[in-house]
């Protein structure tokens, strides 16, 4: 339970104010980001023009000619839904069968699953690039996709997992006596049941694909590469294209932004990993 | 069937996984630590050499500030987000009416990628565009904020940076955990007038124990895996004044064309990783039988 002092005028109007002006500093650069991207590239270094200047729309007109931003958001929305779908096609199935059938060794092996995201993934980088080239798969939506998958996976499964677990059993053995399959019972049952948890479980999946940057830099070059990588690629030496790089910066976080406002539940829910219901 | 199935279901979906894991992960740790006691150079080699690259690595200056800054970055990064997350808990937990908008607004950055972020990060720290042109524009002209550009300060840039993607998750763990206290509790003590401040310090916190716990994995992992951070405010430098171990690894793989290097170091890192999280995860398994 909160512990409230005494109401006073500081509770009443200076708490929430201060709360305002620390998310003011939280929201500061992805605003800077967005003002920014409406300046020209001579305005935006120029601390006249710091607050006042003339929007311009041409970075964004500009950005597709000079990024060719339209090819890198479109493989980063296939990539980072088509990982998404895959992970919860597999997750759901498999935390299901250890929420539902636990064994002794459940909790070892979700902890070892867990534990394998706490490597330092520089341990198999080198291999990784080495053996995906020979093989001729480096720079491929498929190479991509599956790295996107694997590596979320095991968190994907844990929250799937914690809110699985909190279905009773009655229901879904209720569902078996009726004869539904397994199947069945995942799509009839557990899915409409759980989908509060799983639709968070899905958007934290698909962010952190949309967010990938280690692997999907380090593994593409052209053919499949996303908007991280784009935006990598065009560290420009100080100072210069910052309108430009801006408007491209905005671009590759805006759907995250958007998204997450409309779904503030679930963004919560999925980034402290079930932590907050 | 439908009862071998039943009872079979875990182990066939794990099946997949735990082959492409046991190849993947462990395949690919052991290549790379085998690598780490060779010569290799800008190819693999294979012929074992004892520990020349352990040798070169801990002798290295670049490996020695890497590892300093990893220290200063770590004990700076875990300790700011985790006070600053647990202030901004309290506060939130004050029955603020936007509540709720306020904890996304402050969970973006964590939801964001550094990557993208970095572009405004790098704007607003650097002393000729951001905040010191901005001040010294209000006329206080000798104002310097020139850290990102200072080797002696850079470092601190990434902890900023590091403590502004990180406190709106910790806040949020702490703010569940302030919520799951027990009320009774509370109010028994409010009822013997224990002051405020005691009530947070003797009952609130030490009940939130695992939460500190858990909060405090977490930020050591993404502390010890920082990559995106640097790469993303100051590539490392200025010089290699912000390197750290998975900059450093990266380097050596991809630009210096040393690959023993790369290996050693990628093994020391995972040595640190397991010092940390082995331990927590043998806790976490250790009152399974409940």
């Amino acid at each position: 339970m909160a512990i409230v002092a005494k109401t006073s005028r500081f509770g009443k109007y200076g708490r929430p104010t201060l709360a305002w002006v620390v998310g003011l500093f939280f929201f500061f650069p992805i605003f800077w980001m967005v003002l920014t991207s409406f300046k020209t590239d001579a305005d935006a270094v120029k601390p006249e023009h710091l607050i006042f200047f003339k929007p311009t729309f041409d970075n964004y007109i500009n950005m597709t000619e000079n990024y060719d931003y339209w090819r890198f958001a479109k493989n980063s929305v296939i990539t980072a839904v088509m990982a998404t779908v895959f992970t919860l096609f597999v997750g759901i199935p498999c935390a299901y069968a250890m929420a539902f059938n636990p064994s002794r060794a459940t909790k070892d092996v979700l902890m070892w699953m867990l534990s394998t995201k706490m490597l330092p993934a520089a341990a198999v980088l080198y291999p990784m690039t080495f053996i995906t080239k020979s093989a001729g798969l480096f720079d491929t939506h498929f190479l991509i996709i599956l790295v996107l998958s694997l590596i979320n996976m095991p968190i994907v499964i844990w929250m799937l997992f914690t809110y699985f677990k909190e279905i009773p059993k009655d229901i879904i053995e209720a569902g078996q006596m009726d004869g539904a399959n397994t199947w069945g019972e995942i799509k009839e049952i557990l899915i409409p049941l759980a989908w509060g948890g799983i639709a968070s479980t899905a958007l934290l999946c698909f962010i952190f694909c949309w967010n990938e940057a280690y692997w999907t830099v380090r593994l593409t070059t052209t053919d499949a590469a996303t908007l991280s990588k784009l935006i990598e690629g065009n560290r420009a030496p100080e100072g210069l294209f910052f309108g430009r790089l801006s408007a491209v910066s905005a671009a590759a976080v805006g759907p995250i932004v958007v998204l997450g406002w409309f779904c503030q539940k679930q963004l919560v829910q999925g980034l402290t990993f079930g932590a907050v219901k | 069937m439908s009862d071998w199935l039943e009872n079979h279901l875990p182990k066939a979906v794990l099946a997949p996984s735990f082959i492409a894991v046991l190849i993947f992960v462990y395949g690919f740790i052991a290549w790379t630590g085998w690598v780490s006691f060779t010569r290799s150079r800008l190819l693999p080699k294979y012929e074992i050499e004892g520990i020349i690259q352990y040798e070169r690595l801990f002798a290295s200056p670049r490996w020695d500030t890497a590892m300093n800054n990893l220290l200063l970055f770590g004990a700076l990064f875990i300790v700011i987000s985790m006070v600053l997350g647990l202030l901004l808990a309290i506060l939130l937990d004050q029955q603020i009416r936007t509540e709720g908008v306020i904890r996304t607004i402050y969970l973006y950055p964590m939801a964001l990628s550094m990557i993208v972020t970095g572009t405004a990060w790098k704007w607003i720290l650097n002393p000729g565009l951001g905040i010191e042109a901005m001040v010294r524009g209000w006329g206080f002209e000798s104002f310097t904020f020139d850290w990102l550009v200072n080797p002696d300060y850079a470092i601190y840039t990434v902890v900023l940076a590091g403590v502004w993607q990180s406190s709106g998750f910790v806040m949020a763990l702490f703010l569940a955990g302030l919520r799951s206290v027990d009320e009774e509790i509370i109010k028994a003590a409010q009822v013997d007038g224990i002051p405020t401040w005691r009530i947070y310090s003797a009952i609130i916190i030490p009940s939130m124990a695992p939460i500190f716990l858990s909060a405090f994995i977490v930020l050591a992992h993404l502390a010890i895996k920082s990559f995106d951070l640097v790469i993303a405010l100051t590539g490392g430098g200025p010089g290699y004044a912000t390197d750290l171990p998975a900059t450093y690894m990266y380097a050596m793989a991809f630009s210096r064309g040393d690959i023993g290097q790369a290996a050693s170091s990628a093994m020391v890192m995972m040595g640190v990783v397991f010092a940390i999280v082995v331990p927590y995860l043998y806790s976490e398994l250790r009152p399974r039988n409940d």
